[in-house]
């Protein structure tokens, strides 16, 4: 047993990655209620069609694999979670953007292998505030992480994407 | 004139001549084999060995892949959906990525709803995916059938705790209040699985086999020699030696002659 339990002991000690590894890290809903205090609000859709397919295409690079996408709003505040692939797999992150800046970026769930390291505080602080300028790029600089740079790029797709249905959304609601 | 001794040595080497020669001839379809099995498998990224498929039926025969007997289906307006093992078609299209458990699909409102994975998938008649709905998004779990209340045009679905009825958007879910009446069952038209066509039977069936194996999986077994079958890895092991040998025997040619 002793042999067993120093094996394992070896092992994170090698592979420390072993601890902290992809998955889920918190339940879309869970993410919700966290965000809006446990009242979370109606759900509303946005369509992904015309002029809006097109931007978001040229945003991520190739179509959203969904034509409509959900959002809750309360007052100025707009969540979204939302989906892209990093390298093989679909990385599900939560956005709340105030009024058109970021206000949190949450990684919900991490599927793939290699790139987990965005989920960190350390990565997802660096969007606070970000908004998007005249052409629809984020207005700074994302550093990027050795190691992850497929997970890092889809993360900024998403957080473009968020920042840009979210102006959809407010000139549609105003 | 050769004396004893220098006769003796020439005939040993004539005779390792001899086997390096016979050694190299037999052992050069194997030695092609790793060569050339080994250089692709080095570079399975770049040349997409994980992602293009075996469509030879001869090789998916030797594997025995069959494509399911009688895979699920479902009629949904003039439209087909089919589940055979984890790939899910539209006609012959294939949708998306791997599903399981189809439960029923029906056209409702112009659109098609397909009850798999215990998710909703809404897609256009043109099989362009609307959204998925989860249990996250408010979808009841467990879902069991799906079916459409003629009555008063509703999507209902029939889930683990029961009834429920969407809004027009999908958006919320309520349950049936007269689940169970002589109403309930008169008004649902529950999706029920309907047997093949034999054409798009034999047209899935295929597709189906022609996705199953990756190149890079037969480039692998041809490489250890499994793909020949159990007596595959010793006959590879055995040209393994072989090479070995060619090469004891090169160096030792080699050397006699510079000797």
């Amino acid at each position: 047993m002793l042999s067993v339990n120093r094996t394992v002991l070896l092992l994170l000690l090698l592979f420390p990655g072993m601890l902290l590894a992809g998955g889920v890290y918190q339940e879309p809903e869970d993410f919700l209620a966290e965000v809006f205090n446990g009242e979370v609000p109606e759900a509303q859709v946005i369509w992904l069609t015309g002029p809006r397919k097109e931007v978001v295409t040229q945003l991520l690079g190739h179509r959203y694999p969904s034509l409509r996408v959900r959002y809750w709003r309360q007052g100025q505040r707009t969540a979204w979670i939302l989906e892209e692939i990093g390298k093989t797999e679909p990385i599900t992150t939560g956005f709340i953007i105030n009024e058109g800046r970021i206000d949190t970026v949450k990684v919900l769930v991490f599927r793939e292998s290699r790139g987990w390291e965005i989920r960190h505080s350390f990565f997802t602080d660096q969007f606070d505030q970000a908004r998007l300028n005249e052409q629809r790029q984020l207005d700074r600089t994302i550093d990027g992480i050795s190691g992850a740079t497929l997970s890092v790029r889809a993360l900024k797709k998403l957080a473009a994407m968020a920042l840009y249905l979210d102006q959809q959304a407010r000139q549609r609601d105003a | 004139m050769p004396n004893r001794r220098q006769e003796k040595n020439g005939v040993k080497w004539r005779s390792v001549h001899t086997w390096h020669r016979y050694l190299g001839a037999s052992a050069a379809l194997c030695v092609l084999i790793l060569a050339i099995t080994g250089i692709a498998l080095n570079h399975t990224e770049p040349l997409e060995l994980d992602s293009h498929y075996v469509q030879s039926d001869w090789i998916l025969d030797r594997y025995g892949i069959q494509a399911p007997l009688e895979p699920l289906s479902y009629r949904a307006g003039d439209r087909r959906i089919t589940l055979t093992e984890d790939q899910l078609y539209l006609d012959r299209r294939k949708i998306g990525e791997s599903y399981r458990q189809l439960t029923g699909a029906v056209l409702f409102n112009e659109l098609l709803v397909i009850a798999v994975s215990d998710n909703l998938l809404l897609l256009t008649r043109h099989g362009e995916l609307i959204e998925r709905l989860q249990d996250t998004g408010g979808l009841p779990g467990g879902i069991k059938r799906i079916g459409v209340d003629t009555a008063k045009g509703l999507l209902v679905v029939e889930a683990s705790d029961g009834q429920y009825q969407s809004d027009a958007d999908f958006l919320h879910w309520q349950p049936r209040t007269d689940r169970g009446t002589d109403r309930d069952s008169a008004t649902i038209a529950w999706a029920v699985p309907t047997p093949l066509e034999a054409t798009l039977k034999s047209t899935l069936g295929d597709h189906f086999r022609g996705e199953v194996l990756p190149v890079e999986r037969v480039l692998l077994d041809l490489h250890s020699g499994r793909f020949f079958g159990s007596a595959g890895p010793w006959i590879m092991d055995a040209a393994a030696v072989i090479l070995l040998l060619l090469a004891l025997s090169g160096s030792w040619t080699w050397f006699k002659r510079r000797g």
